[in-house]
């Protein structure tokens, strides 16, 4: 920029002490040692989540009215939204960036809120690829697994010998879970990926009817066997945690030490070690089969936690199941009190242009985009004070140090 | 139309008819009322401005100078204590050249705690670059605000207005309120050329070097002493609107005075009096009120002192270690005479002692014969101190 000829009388110099134009030619930035990255990220919710729910993307969802979106987005990384509303510790609270405000978002009443008006939802019959699945244990482990690699479109039976499905969950009936939600989310999850589920069944390794003999891999679920249930001899333990691949016909899914005897309020991390399983066993299927293809429709990419091809929660969601949910809604005072709470969200780790870094900036170094849907950072100006890291409430803007 | 208030309530008036657009005050008594009133005056839409509630009175002045920055006619009012902690700002606000107009209620600093009449809060802020303005009665108190913001607004400069705690702040005096059609035509709105605009980039107060540092400051000093000048000039124009006039000094019999008794604020109303009486016994006495210390009106000064063989100074402050300060100031303006003239300085009225036509008398006396009651100390004489 043009430097304005220097003053030399007195009548030119201004009467308030000032520059007499713009200081925009003094380029600050090269005072900078930490620089401003502006980046979407994970919010801290659910970087503390052990299933790895993109919290703030389905509570985004739902405050945009967008309610079965929202609803697929939280099934998509976990199929018990009911009962880890009820059993879960919620890790995402204590990490919640609105506790430094007032109080934490209340992630459990929410999840309950958005299980039960999902109790009735469906999904259109899949195409089914030539893979069967025997799941062994109805506990959450097992159930969590079965669904994913029924959503993958794998052909996937759940046997149990108890006459109750359920697993260890069976044991926390009906103090800590009523019998009706346990009912309801175990029977939206076999919906939901078309599964069969089988109680009571008679299971014998020495004398293996077709199914266990003819079946392509069958899994042990730890949460949802007696500990007195014999493995046969050529199970392989697999660790879902630590373990990459998938080796022998039969999975004696181990639990590391801080899961095992079962614990209710862990129950996202059994949900989270099912899904594992799932992926990984998968992998393993198509590998074997050399149906590369398919591998693609992956429900764990990071940043899109459900794939919602895959699940295929059909659009009937908005006639029919909305006008029924939305009538279910109104007489219940849950409702408001749910949408009040998701109203509170800030949307951690997703720029929102509250724009509080532009009005914070004492440099007028940050400017709202000319279309408005970003911020920019004026880098010559920019002196690298960190005000704009330290007021963004969602956390989107870091200090860095990057060489220029 | 006519009416009885106090000093504040004609000060807060004052405020409304100057149509101000920011006030931003801290209460402290004797100073309170003013705040109270234009609080109520602005809650009651009669003034449209932004009334700013702050935790203290560097708060306030800081907020009346960034809001001066852009252009808004800003008030302030603060007394003693508070003055002394706005000191950093009288600074900026003068150095920034913003025409913020304040009005201080003379009190005594403490301690010891007094609420009452001191000049000391003020004459310590007089190298602060403000204009500085002592005000005689309710009604000059009224008329001096709608004068300094026309000056402060031509210099660029902001201005003090002086009233005497309770003498001036608590005293209800017929007041003569200008009609605000007449005062809108004295006072136009305050339209800087050079403001802070983010239309119009610019970085104000920034860094400067010592190549334009001692110009900047030279050319303020040069602005700071043309302004009594300007201050007769547009008390001449207020005179045309209003038919009353507010000089910088104001001189009675001073023609042919022998003695000259001079002072600031509301006990030379007083020393007019007592000058009558000393002419009544035959002495050729005069009194000169000095309305404006900063910037010292030289010229006025001189001219109302120039027959004097001997200046007697009553000074409501001291400035410990020297003398009166008001004394100090004459004994330099007087320094060309220095040979030919006598200067006897008094401190009296210190934390809301009475200066009364009783007070002068004798002090006068006791200048002129060396004998009386003051207690000599230094180069002064203190009135109402025990033996």
């Amino acid at each position: 920029m043009q430097l304005k000829k220097p003053i030399e009388s007195l009548s030119e110099l201004p009467t308030m002490p000032s520059t007499i134009d713009t200081m925009a030619w003094n380029q600050t930035g090269d005072w900078r040692y930490l620089t401003p990255l502006v980046a979407n990220k994970l919010a801290p919710c659910s970087q503390n989540c052990p299933a790895g729910i993109p919290i703030s993307e389905y509570l985004s969802a739902v405050r945009k009215g967008h309610i079965q979106n929202g609803l697929m987005l939280l099934l998509g990384r976990n199929p018990l939204p009911g009962l880890t509303g009820r059993l879960c510790y919620h890790p995402c609270q204590t990490r919640c960036v609105r506790r430094r405000i007032d109080r934490a978002i209340s992630v459990q009443k929410i999840e309950r809120f958005l299980a039960d008006l999902g109790t009735e939802v469906k999904t259109e019959k899949s195409e089914k690829i030539d893979k069967q699945v025997v799941v062994i244990g109805s506990g959450p482990l097992g159930l969590s697994c079965a669904f994913y690699l029924g959503c993958r479109g794998c052909r996937v039976v759940v046997l149990d010998p108890c006459d109750q499905a359920g697993g260890a969950l069976v044991n926390l009936l009906p103090k800590k879970i009523e019998p009706e939600v346990l009912a309801n989310e175990i029977s939206r999850l076999i919906r939901l990926a078309d599964i069969k589920l089988e109680t009571g069944a008679v299971i014998d390794f020495d004398t293996p009817g077709e199914l266990l003999s003819k079946t392509d891999l069958i899994i042990l679920d730890p949460t949802g066997l007696s500990e007195d249930f014999s493995a046969p001899a050529s199970a392989v333990a697999f660790n879902p945690f630590d373990d990459e691949t998938v080796t022998g016909d039969i999975l004696l899914v181990k639990l590391p030490q801080n899961l095992k005897p079962f614990k209710a309020p862990m129950i996202a991390h059994y949900i989270a070690a099912g899904r594992l399983t799932a992926q990984k066993a998968f992998d393993c299927l198509v590998m074997r089969s050399g149906q590369q293809g398919l591998a693609q429709s992956d429900l764990d990419l990071p940043r899109q936690a459900v794939n919602m091809e895959d699940i295929k929660i059909e659009r009937f969601l908005v006639s029919g199941l909305a006008a029924e949910a939305e009538a279910k809604q109104e007489e219940t005072w849950d409702r408001e009190r749910a949408l009040r709470e998701v109203e509170r969200c800030l949307s951690c780790g997703t720029c929102n242009l509250c724009l509080q870094c532009v009005s914070f900036c004492p440099d007028a170094s940050i400017q709202p985009d000319e279309d408005k849907a970003a911020v920019t950072i004026d880098l010559d100006h920019c002196k690298g004070c960190g005000i704009c890291a330290y007021e963004c409430p969602r956390g989107v803007i870091t200090m860095e140090e990057i060489s220029t | 139309m006519k009416k009885i208030v106090t000093g504040n309530e004609a000060a807060a008036l004052a405020a409304k008819l100057a149509r101000v657009q920011m006030v931003s005050a801290y209460p402290i008594t004797p100073q309170t009322v003013i705040v109270e009133n234009l609080a109520d005056i602005i809650g009651r839409g009669e003034l449209k401005a932004k009334y700013m509630p702050v935790e203290s009175e560097h708060s306030a002045m800081a907020s009346c100078i960034g809001a001066s920055m852009v252009g808004a006619r800003a008030f302030t009012a603060s007394s003693s204590q508070g003055l002394a902690y706005m000191h950093e700002m009288l600074h900026y606000a003068a150095g920034a050249r913003v025409p913020v107009v304040m009005v201080n209620c003379n009190r005594a600093l403490t301690p010891p705690w007094n609420l009452y009449c001191d000049h000391t809060d003020s004459l310590a802020q007089r190298d602060t670059g403000w204009v500085q303005y002592y005000c005689a009665d309710v009604q000059d108190v009224l008329d001096a605000i709608l004068i300094a913001y026309g000056v402060a607004e031509q210099a660029l400069l902001p201005v003090m207005i002086n009233l005497e705690g309770f003498y001036l702040t608590h005293t209800s005096e017929v007041l003569d309120v200008p009609d605000q059609k007449t005062v809108d035509i004295f006072l136009p709105p305050y339209r800087p050329s050079n403001k802070l605009d983010v239309d119009d980039p610019k970085t104000f107060g920034n860094v400067c070097g010592t190549d334009l540092f001692s110009s900047i400051k030279y050319k303020r000093h040069c602005d700071t002493l043309s302004l009594e000048r300007l201050w007769d000039q547009t008390a001449a124009k207020f005179h045309r609107h209003f038919n009353r006039l507010h000089s910088v000094v104001e001189a009675y019999q001073t023609e042919d005075a022998d003695v000259c008794i001079i002072g600031i604020g509301t006990a030379t109303g007083a020393m007019r009096l007592a000058v009558d009486r000393l002419r009544k016994e035959g002495l050729k006495a005069g009194s000169l009120r000095l309305a404006m210390i900063r910037p010292f009106p030289i010229e006025g000064f001189k001219k109302a002192v120039i027959n004097a063989g001997h200046v007697i100074v009553i000074d409501r402050d001291v400035s410990f270690g020297a003398e009166g300060i008001v004394a100090q100031e004459v004994k330099a303006a007087l320094f060309d005479r220095h040979g030919e003239v006598k200067l006897t300085g008094f401190i009296a009225g210190v934390g809301g002692n009475d200066i009364s036509v009783e007070t002068i008398v004798p002090l006068v006396r006791q200048a002129i014969s060396g004998d009386g009651t003051a207690v000599a100390a230094g180069t002064t004489l203190w009135a109402e101190v025990l033996p």
